[in-house]
């Protein structure tokens, strides 16, 4: 046998039995502990919502309830608004879910496939508008909504909240990237701009908008600031306004409020481990862009 | 059916001129080859007619109407894209119908005309599959129906073959004829390859760097080249070519010193060498293979590679007049090294001038 025959069948033995790769070891009890670290508030709320007001606020650390009970889940159920909140979260979030990513698709087809004047001034818009965070633009939006009479109605929440540069760059990368025979192609089979988008480009790559509508409707969900501002009215609250209503009904009822919290925070969850690896396709989609 | 005209047309992107005033008439029914290297414009030209390129200057004609300004989808014509661009999230059946579809021709006609389509190319058991799990040639004949479902009067052709395997090459091309022989319908049909066009196409232009080169019948391009860049893209192997000087003129032919002390007398078409120096122009097929030394040969050599393609040889020759590949048949006993004679077929050579063009 020669060497060369030697060496090739060596780098196919499997690993000698018994071996362990330290650095593997090392990586998975770090992202263990880094796992638990991250788990671990999730975990507090639940554990704190099962408890009692009495031992959520006795000292020391209680990990687990004593005795476990849903009585602040039913109470906040009962004694808010929180259907209600639910209803105005859901309407206002698919809402913006649906108009953000109709509205991007349709600035990203028209940035990356269209020629008009002014194309480029307005993509190097969108590109420049990272540059001033939202919260700086919040006055502006309270002044305008309330200027046109839409505080407290489901539209004021919706309409500030539409301004998403990150879906409408995600798109124009996406269909840059789609050759330009399908369009040509389409073209010479009668399709106008809107069938191109809708019938030709868009279904091309459904994952695409699956995944910027979970991470837009997991946002609009979660979002806290504008509509507090935008909302008064306890029957317009959304769900994570609303349960700051909790809090003000009952004192400093921590086990109601973190109860209230899981069940704000529990669509969002159930539509993460639904769609996992949609978010995780739009986050990886977006984390190139934000940098 | 439809004939197609094109007058004095010209692109250009910037100051980079594609297509330069350029005239063409493609008969109804024709199949029409656009032949050239790569940049020679004749993609460009093909997407001109098609309306996916804007015409700078000239018109277009498709059966007399003026089209240049009419959106593709109203041209009557339907393409074949090089790369087929067949819908990925479209079954079969759905590609074919999609521009019915788009036209919201009913579901019975879309499914009459789909029906209609498949059983031509032999499609109707993939009907439900997607473009992705279809094979290379399959692809090709969905691509092929999508053009045929509209009924189109003129159907154009993008290197349709390229991204096929020889022996897949060779098949679609049969098809293709039959094709053409079963719808009668008028064909244009971009390509590089010099075989697709001279075995599927009725007249083959020739283009280089934007303009007209020659056109006409496949046979007469082999055989009655215009210019040396026709002669030299047209044939395979291609022609050899060998520098001489003009040693007089006979009627209608010249008397050539050829590199190495002998010559050669080759006729002329008409034309008259402006110089002194020619190149002669001469198809392996037609240099013929002999002892060396022998009076009346054009030039001695040595054999310096054998190429054995089963019914034909290809000798490549090194003489005075540089390397020269021969053609002889298929069992030729010749081995590398070995001296031979080679004398030039007078009368299938071609002379062209300094600037190129036959004389």
């Amino acid at each position: 046998m020669t060497a060369a025959v030697e060496t090739t069948m060596a780098a196919g033995v499997p690993r000698r039995a018994g071996f362990v790769d330290l650095g593997a070891v090392l990586l998975t009890i770090l992202t263990i502990i880094v796992a638990c670290i991250w788990f671990f508030p999730v975990f507090w709320a639940l554990s704190t919502s099962l408890k009692t007001d009495q031992e959520a606020i006795a000292d020391g650390i209680n990990i687990l309830p004593s005795n476990p009970t849903f009585n602040n889940y039913l109470y906040v159920i009962q004694h808010s608004d929180l259907p209600i909140w639910y209803l105005n979260s859901t309407i206002t979030s698919v809402g913006i879910t649906f108009l953000v990513v109709f509205m991007s698709a349709c600035a990203g087809y028209a940035i990356s496939q269209l020629r008009f004047p002014g194309r480029m001034a307005l993509w190097w818009t969108i590109l420049a508008s990272f540059m001033i965070p939202g919260t700086a633009l919040i006055v502006n939006h309270f002044i305008i909504i309330a200027g046109v009479k839409l505080l407290n109605t489901h539209l004021g929440v919706i309409l500030p909240l539409l301004v998403a540069p990150v879906t409408v760059i995600v798109y124009k990368q996406f269909f840059d990237g789609i050759p330009r025979d399908f369009r040509e192609a389409a073209v010479m089979d009668g399709a106008n701009e809107f069938q191109l988008l809708f019938r030709v480009y868009l279904p091309m790559n459904w994952g695409i908008t699956t995944a910027l509508a979970i991470i837009t409707f997991i946002g609009a969900w979660n979002n806290f600031l504008w509509p507090f501002l935008a909302i008064q009215n306890e029957k317009m609250m959304t769900v994570t306004v609303g349960i700051t209503q909790v809090q003000d009904t009952f004192g400093v009822a921590y086990a109601r409020v973190i109860a209230g919290a899981v069940m704000a925070g529990l669509p969002v969850a159930i539509a993460y481990l639904l769609f996992q690896r949609r978010v995780t396709q739009a986050i990886t989609l977006s984390a190139g862009i934000k940098g | 059916m439809a004939n197609v005209e094109l007058k004095n047309v010209s692109k250009s992107y910037g100051s980079v001129q594609v297509i330069d005033n350029l005239s063409l008439k493609v008969e109804d029914g024709a199949f029409t080859a656009l032949l050239g290297p790569s940049g020679c414009g004749k993609s460009t030209l093909l997407r001109m007619i098609a309306g996916l390129e804007e015409i700078s200057k000239g018109q277009c004609f498709i059966n007399g109407t003026e089209v240049t300004q009419t959106p593709p989808s109203l041209r009557g014509t339907a393409m074949v894209f090089q790369s087929y661009a067949l819908y990925p999230h479209l079954t079969v059946r759905q590609n074919i119908a999609f521009s019915l579809s788009l036209a919201h021709a009913p579901r019975k006609v879309q499914d009459e005309q789909v029906g209609r389509v498949s059983k031509m190319l032999q499609l109707d058991q993939l009907l439900d599959r997607r473009p992705a799990q279809l094979s290379g040639g399959q692809r090709q004949r969905v691509a092929i129906g999508r053009a045929l479902v509209r009924d189109p009067k003129v159907f154009l052709f993008d290197e349709p073959l390229s991204n096929l395997d020889a022996a897949l090459r060779s098949q679609m091309r049969v098809e293709l004829a039959k094709l053409h022989q079963d719808v009668k319908t008028t064909m244009i049909y971009v390509t590089h390859d010099q075989i697709e066009a001279m075995t599927l196409a009725d007249k083959i232009v020739v283009l280089d760097k934007g303009i007209i080169s020659q056109q006409g019948t496949p046979l007469e391009l082999y055989n009655r080249p215009a210019n040396k860049f026709v002669a030299s893209f047209i044939g395979s192997p291609a022609m050899n070519f060998i520098k001489a000087d003009v040693a007089s003129k006979n009627g209608d032919g010249y008397t050539l010193a050829l590199p190495g002390g002998r010559t050669a007398t080759i006729s002329s078409r008409g034309g008259t060498a402006s110089g002194n120096s020619v190149e002669i122009g001469v198809r392996p097929e037609h240099l013929a293979l002999g002892a060396p030394g022998v009076a009346g040969s054009s030039f001695d050599g040595t054999v310096s590679i054998v190429e054995q393609l089963g019914n034909t040889t290809l000798l490549y020759v090194d003489t005075a007049g540089g390397t020269l590949i021969v053609e002889g048949e298929g069992n030729l006993r010749v081995a590398v090294g070995d001296k031979v004679g080679l004398t030039i077929d007078s009368a299938q050579s071609h002379l062209f001038g300094a600037d190129g063009k036959v004389i």
